[in-house]
């Protein structure tokens, strides 16, 4: 009798989990496929072929697939190579306290390219995908001008705090914070434009409104006093470097596949205003697919014309970790980040460190996260491209996630109140 | 005022356009906008932006694109990198005789791209790209068992003789055969399933079909004997090769992106069969669109496991010509063709040439066609994935097409066939 044997069931969604199928014939093809429906109702794919072994057994921390959505060795292969059926569309969770994502995962004991009414597996398991630990508390936060929401860890603390930006897509995104905050963090997703009462589209960077919302999370009974600590992506990310250069508060930064200059939007900072590098929407490109290739609108920071925008990296008090997906499709993000290395080096600084991946698109996320190679976005008429090979964004994933904690624990930690 | 010049205004689809946009202001951005809309309704398009020169001109012969579909000086860029609205569709011309693709070229303001709104639009131009010259003829041909559609070229001829086949799609693709036509060859295109009373799946490849077609096809009083050619794509370069193979009638074959072994299907040719059970579906790839790649799934030639279904190639009496994309992802064309040409040197024969094209994909078809990366294909359940990179693709696409010709002018005209 086929029986598929998963464990853990239930667990967070950066933690491995152990996929064995028994009882199948020696050396058959087998199967195995993974199906997600998200919040909107949109299902997402994965499956690959193995080979049973000669006692009928399949374990996917040993065998290697042999085609479908990936080949080799890989224990996690089904969950970061899930596709959505309708192609361009983006899995992300929005609900992350009260429900996880399910995910059926199924062994036919045929090779099957394709759902079909009348092929049935032969055998199931429904397991549970959580983007919160269990005591993690959500709260919303409506203070001031800063709005957001707020993940608390169980237990009194102090925690360090951490505070979580997302990019040009705008609204509030909470499915990082809410994993970082489960594993010790206290994690402010802060949201700045199309979200509540906030502006509708990103004009300019008000700095003031981002250390309003620094100070608020400083100042929280659960939260230490030795400085806080930024992770961000994309736009996020060009706020993120210009907050560690322009906020005390801030002790250590992450910068995934950011900029490392002002572009299209003003950055000030209570009288100082620094004016941006324009895009240049003439060299857009169009991809196979028809999806949108925004790599090349950004001007050069080098151009002696681009250098009031670019940010003096050298005045950042703490520490920053930049992560580059060498296949970042979205902008050249390791051009920017060796930059910042080089202008810090040429400083005298040594507060900056560097993770570049090969083959490593934009959307780095936590681990197990699909790649999303090209996805609609609500501004654009045509799909906006990401890049990434699927296999090595999935290593860059789990590595650099480790990695972001290990910063954070190290910079944040209570001891190095040297600020 | 602006104005887009492009000459010739009706021209076949294999030649290319001299475009202009002039009355620019000095360093303007304009985008260049082409679309089609084909016979079933289907929306094709390509936009490419362009900075006017200090005279305010646009000249594709010298410009070179900033951004868009595609970057760089490419003159007929606008043409080859149009891409469909609706996913996955294939720009394929079925009436090859009575109507043209009519393109609209349009230049627009560039406030802000990608939207073409009305306001914006400065100059537009129409031109027509037809499949066959004035005076090609098209007959219907439905004698023996033979099904397809035989095309003359104008005048009295003769003509050199055409077999044209193309792939997995089944029933009658004909655009091709008609531009063979209008370059002065009398072409079939040939079916073999999937059309009228043919059958429904392609479950034996009988060459005696195929000798059939090439014994009509030579009986016509405007071909020229006593030889014919055959261009041929995909699992019709499968057949061609079975052809160049078996029938004496083949003096010039030209296999584009083929398998030439009978892998996972029956070649006979009277009383000869040629079968290998070589397949590894479980190899089959997905790509992170959710596309097909099937390459890695096909047998390798060199495998044991296929020695029996290997054609004896060397039988061939006449020449041939390989064309190879080497960014095809449904089949691994490279290594099939390598290994024919391989054959044929041990066997002291030097009968054919292989053109290898870096960055082609699977689909190579005449200049100026879109690439289609991927499309449906009836019989998959999945899009299955061609593969190509549009700019080396197109550049393929216009070489090739230049040496498909010159081949088969070469080795079906009266001087070289006597030399068989």
């Amino acid at each position: 009798m086929v029986q598929l044997i998963v464990t853990p069931e239930t667990a967070l969604a950066d933690e491995p989990i152990c996929i064995r199928a028994t009882g199948l014939n020696p050396f058959q093809v087998v199967t195995f496929t993974a199906s997600l429906t998200d919040e909107k109702g949109k299902l997402f794919q994965s499956r690959a072929f193995y080979k049973a072994n000669e006692a009928g057994n399949v374990d996917l921390d040993q065998a290697a697939a042999l085609g479908g959505d990936y080949v080799g060795v890989h224990p996690m292969g089904l969950f970061w190579s899930l596709k959505p059926v309708n192609p361009f569309r983006r899995l992300l969770k929005q609900d992350v306290m009260n429900s996880p994502f399910y995910i059926q995962l199924d062994i036919f004991d045929s090779l099957l390219l394709e759902d079909s009414p009348k092929i049935h597996p032969k055998a199931s398991q429904m397991i549970e995908r959580w983007f919160s630990g269990p005591g993690l508390q959500r709260i919303p936060v409506r203070n001031g001008r800063v709005r957001g929401a707020f993940f608390l860890p169980p237990g009194e603390g102090p925690f360090p705090g951490v505070i979580d930006l997302f990019g040009g897509i705008g609204g509030l995104i909470e499915f990082r914070a809410s994993l970082l905050a489960s594993h010790g963090f206290g994690v402010l997703a802060l949201a700045y434009f199309a979200y509540e009462d906030l502006p509708r589209s990103l004009l300019e960077v008000d700095l003031e409104y981002f250390e309003e919302a620094a100070n608020m999370l400083l100042h929280h009974p659960q939260i230490q006093r030795s400085g806080i600590g930024v992770i961000s992506v994309c736009k996020g990310a060009e706020i993120g470097l210009a907050m560690a250069i322009h906020l005390e508060q801030v002790a250590a930064t992450i910068c995934i596949n950011g900029t490392n200059a002002v572009h299209e939007t003003p950055c000030k900072y209570r009288d100082l205003v620094i004016s941006p590098i324009p895009h240049q929407k003439e060299y857009t490109q169009i991809h196979v697919s028809g999806a949108l290739n925004f790599r090349r609108i950004k001007g050069d920071p080098r151009d002696e014309v681009n250098q009031q925008s670019v940010l003096p990296v050298e005045k950042a008090r703490g520490h920053i970790l930049f992560i580059v997906g060498e296949k970042d499709e979205c902008l050249n993000s390791k051009a920017y980040a060796e930059q910042a290395m080089e202008q810090l080096k040429s400083h005298g600084r040594s507060n900056g460190t560097l993770l570049s991946y090969p083959g490593a698109g934009h959307l780095i996320e936590p681990p197990y996260s699909p790649l999303c190679f090209a996805s609609w976005n609500p501004f654009l008429s045509r799909p906006f491209l990401w890049g990434g090979d699927i296999r090595s964004h999935a290593a860059a994933q789990e590595h650099s996630w480790r990695e972001i904690q290990k910063f954070l624990r190290c910079h944040l930690a209570p001891s190095r109140s040297k600020l | 005022m602006a104005q887009i010049i492009v000459h010739p205004k009706t021209a076949l689809v294999d030649v290319p356009l001299q475009i202009r946009v002039t009355g620019l202001l000095p360093s303007q951005l304009i985008m260049l906008q082409a679309s089609l809309t084909d016979e079933r309704g289907e929306l094709f398009q390509s936009q490419v932006f362009y900075k006017a020169d200090e005279n305010g001109e646009v000249d594709l012969e010298h410009a070179g694109a900033l951004g868009g579909d595609y970057v760089g000086i490419h003159p007929m860029g606008l043409f080859w990198s149009m891409k469909p609205k609706k996913m996955l569709s294939r720009l394929l011309k079925r009436d090859v005789i009575n109507s043209p693709f009519l393109v609209h070229l349009s230049v627009y303001d560039i406030t802000k791209p990608f939207s073409s709104s009305p306001d914006s639009l400065m100059a537009s131009e129409t031109v027509e790209r037809w499949y066959s010259t004035p005076g090609v003829q098209r007959i219907q041909l439905k004698e023996g068992r033979v099904r397809g559609a035989l095309f003359l070229p104008p005048g009295d001829g003769p003509f050199p003789g055409v077999i044209d086949l193309f792939g997995g799609i089944g029933g009658l693709v004909e655009f091709r055969a008609s531009l063979l036509a209008s370059h002065g060859f009398a072409t079939l295109a040939l079916a073999y399933f999937a059309y009228d009373d043919l059958p429904k799946n392609l479950d034996v490849i009988d060459i005696e079909y195929f000798e059939e077609a090439a014994d009509i096809l030579l009986r016509h009083p405007k071909v020229l004997g006593p030889s014919i050619g055959i261009v041929s794509v995909s699992r019709g370069a499968q057949i061609g090769m079975a052809m160049a193979t078996f029938l004496k009638q083949v003096a010039a074959t030209v296999c584009i992106n083929g398998v030439f072994l009978a892998e996972q299907i029956v070649i006979k040719y009277r009383n000869e069969k040629f079968f290998s059970f070589s397949q590894h579906l479980e190899r089959l790839r997905i790509n992170e669109l959710g596309l097909l790649a099937f390459y890695s799934a096909l047998g390798n030639p060199q495998e044991e496991a296929n020695k029996h279904g290997l054609l004896p190639v060397e039988r061939a009496e006449g020449h041939i010509l390989f064309i190879v994309g080497e960014k095809d992802y449904s089949v691994n064309s490279k290594i099939h063709a390598e290994q024919v040409m391989e054959q044929l040197r041990r066997h002291g024969k030097n009968n054919a040439t292989l053109l290898s094209y870096p960055g082609a994909g699977h689909l190579i078809e005449p200049p100026y066609s879109p690439l289609c990366v991927a499309s449906m294909n009836p019989f998959i359940p999945r899009p299955v994935l061609w593969g190509g990179e549009t700019i080396p693709h197109a550049e393929a696409q216009e070489h090739s097409w230049k040496e498909i010709l010159k081949f088969l002018r070469h080795h079906l005209t009266p001087t070289s066939i006597s030399k068989l």
